[in-house]
């Protein structure tokens, strides 16, 4: 079943624009669903730090951040089937690389976010090439070795600081439009800028044909293959993206700590990235960005009580796994529909 | 010389101590597809509560003997009452049920966490060694006797596993589930006590594993994740359900690692990693695995 010759890139459906297929009134009506529910969420995002004080803001920097880490992890596990246990790595190769070139070397953040954007999306195709070749329980083993792999190297390099780390990691200059970037309500903004053009992308991503046929990757591999679609370098380059938004998680989280450490590349950061998407929804757009919000939230809550957070994530996460498949946004979902039909009058679509 | 014997016998010891632990997931996947990450979270169990009955008895080998019962029961009322019924109800064994027992796996450590350091205060523990086993004897080198004990307890067990699979008719059963379990299910044999069987006794191995480490390294929170992951390369490397890949996977992972650490230090951290990947790129079905089945 080896068909990883053919460079077969057509898009799905070529040319087919005048088409006229009833599904589109759906696809019209989610992709106003889609609108609205972005737009309330980018009015709350840009309100909420007038609202709450100077801790809140830089946690809600660390759930955007999150956020685009775990929108990555989902473009993998929720669109193409494929779960990673080693995104971490991939993180912390974007915080390396930010701390590297702006602290070590020496020049400005912005070449260094550029760089590690680069880096991570070059470094996270070159090891999907080698790892999607696998699927399942494999897949998930083979990205732990690897994720394993560059946590060693953090570890053992000296220049970085080794086990310890590096410390005064510059933040982005803004200087060219009058801020300061060290006062956390405006590098929250910066944040929230890097993280709503990413999503706007992501979101073209994942519907476009290339979107479409990583779901039919998900969906069914087998029969991808027999329409025609050499599906190996859709699941390499969705590796590689994944990764870049892992990457620039990293980048902007450094920024965001000011300091760097291996322990952002361990396998357990891998998990709770997992947890988050898992608990969110793993097949919704959002779901993922709520995982990140209740965790984020939920661990500074419960660490004023406990150390021992990770039993309840642990819990939660058995729970949404056996009997809520849907995560947050699933059950928000069903809550909304319940919301809408009521108003509307028991009025049934289709 | 007798440097290179010493840490021959260290790697042997450490392949057993996974080889406990790989057996029992690698025959739990081949029989019923479920990559049990929780694994880890029985090998706590078993050192935890081993600890708990050292220091109630007094005796290492009643711990040895009880403690291992707990993952065991947990074991099968895990399979029995929560994975069985789950995987009925149209869950995916292969991935849903990876993710449920890594969720396990946290939810555990945490409950450890929580109970033994927050409550208890304790963090780093171990059993003592029985008496005539906290010495050392003198093979050329001189050596703890208690990793020789280790090493024999694997080696005992291997035998004990590879006669019961091949042959008695508990085995047979258990190895044709593992080629074909509906075939198994239309002969009438009740697979799902076989299965939540299965399931409990790797798991009582699993605890088995964490009595015996809990007196040779220290009991504390991470130890799950770090014997959970050398296991999972043994189970990639010896093939996902094959007992003769595993026993082999064991003593590659387990000489690697200690071989490494002797020898080329700078290579330690990821020699075993390094391992892992050529084979999964280069032959994705273990050593010993067969090629998936056709759909």
């Amino acid at each position: 079943m080896e068909n990883t010759k053919d460079e077969s890139w057509h898009p799905l459906v070529e040319g087919d624009e005048s088409r006229h297929d009833p599904l589109d009134e759906v696809a019209n009506a989610d992709h106003r669903k889609f609108l609205i529910t972005a737009l309330i969420g980018l009015v709350v995002l840009i309100a909420l730090p007038f609202m709450v004080g100077d801790y809140y803001v830089s946690l809600l920097s660390e759930i955007l951040i999150f956020g685009l880490l775990v929108s990555g992890v989902n473009l993998l596990l929720g669109y193409t089937g494929l779960v990673s246990l080693g995104h971490a790595s991939f993180m912390g190769l974007g915080a390396y690389a930010t701390a590297v070139i702006a602290a070590l070397l020496g020049y400005p953040v912005w070449i260094a976010m550029l760089a590690s954007i680069l880096i991570s999306l070059l470094i996270a195709y070159g090891v999907g090439l080698l790892s999607v070749r696998t699927k399942g329980v494999q897949f998930l083993l083979i990205t732990l070795a690897f994720g394993q792999m560059f946590h060693a190297i953090a570890e053992k390099t000296r220049v970085t600081g080794g086990d310890d780390g590096m410390t005064n990691i510059p933040r982005i200059d803004l200087g060219f439009i009058g801020l300061d970037a060290d006062h956390d309500r405006v590098f929250y903004f910066f944040v929230l800028f890097c993280f709503v053009v990413a999503m706007a992308i992501l979101r073209r991503i994942v519907e476009s044909p290339f979107g479409r046929v990583l779901v039919g990757i998900r969906e069914n591999e087998k029969r991808m293959l027999a329409m025609g679609y050499s599906t190996f370098p859709y699941k390499a380059l969705a590796f590689g993206i994944s990764g870049m938004l892992a990457g620039l998680a990293g980048s902007l989280w450094v920024q965001h700590s000011f300091f760097v450490n291996p322990h952002i590349m361990t396998w357990e950061m891998s998990g709770e990235a997992l947890l988050m998407v898992i608990i969110g929804g793993s097949q919704s757009f959002f779901g993922p960005l709520l995982g990140a919000a209740f965790y984020v939230l939920a661990k500074d809550l419960l660490s004023e009580i406990t150390e021992a957070y990770l039993m309840f994530f642990g819990l939660i996460f058995v729970l949404v796994v056996a009997f809520f498949h849907g995560g947050l946004a699933g059950f928000a979902g069903k809550v909304s529909e319940r919301f809408t039909r009521g108003k509307s009058g028991g009025e049934e679509r289709q | 010389m007798t440097f290179f014997l010493f840490n021959l016998l260290n790697g042997l010891q450490l392949s057993m101590l996974i080889f406990l632990m790989a057996i029992g997931l690698t025959v739990i996947f081949g029989l019923m597809d479920i990559l049990n990450l929780a694994h880890g979270a029985f090998y706590m169990a078993g050192a935890y509560f081993g600890y708990v009955v050292f220091q109630g008895t007094g005796s290492f080998w009643i711990a040895l003997a009880v403690a291992p019962l707990l993952p065991l029961v947990l074991g099968f009322l895990l399979q029995y009452f929560v994975l069985q019924p789950l995987i009925d109800r149209g869950r995916s064994a292969h991935l849903d049920m990876a993710l449920l027992t890594f969720g396990l796996l946290f939810f555990t450590i945490g409950l450890i966490d929580l109970i033994f350091f927050e409550t208890l205060g304790l963090t780093f523990m171990s059993i003592d060694k029985p008496a005539g086993l906290g010495s050392y004897v003198d093979i050329g080198t001189f050596y703890p006797a208690y990793r020789l004990f280790i090493i024999a307890v694997g080696l005992i067990v291997a035998l004990i596993v590879w006669l019961i699979l091949e042959r008695t008719v508990v085995g047979a059963v258990v190895r044709a589930g593992v080629d074909d379990r509906e075939m198994v299910r239309a002969m009438g044999v009740n697979v799902y006590v076989v299965f939540a069987s299965v399931f409990a006794l790797g798991c009582g191995l699993a605890g088995l594993a964490g009595v015996i480490a809990g007196a040779e390294l220290s009991i504390n929170i991470s130890m799950g994740v770090q014997i959970l992951i050398p296991t999972l390369v043994v189970v990639v490397l010896g093939g996902l359900g094959s007992v003769k890949g595993c026993f082999f996977g064991s003593l590659i992972v387990g000489m690697t690692e200690t071989l490494s650490q002797a020898y080329v230090p700078a290579l330690a951290l990821f020699a075993t990693y390094l391992i892992l990947a050529a084979m999964l790129i280069f032959r994705p079905q273990g050593f010993f695995g067969r090629t998936p089945k056709s759909v």
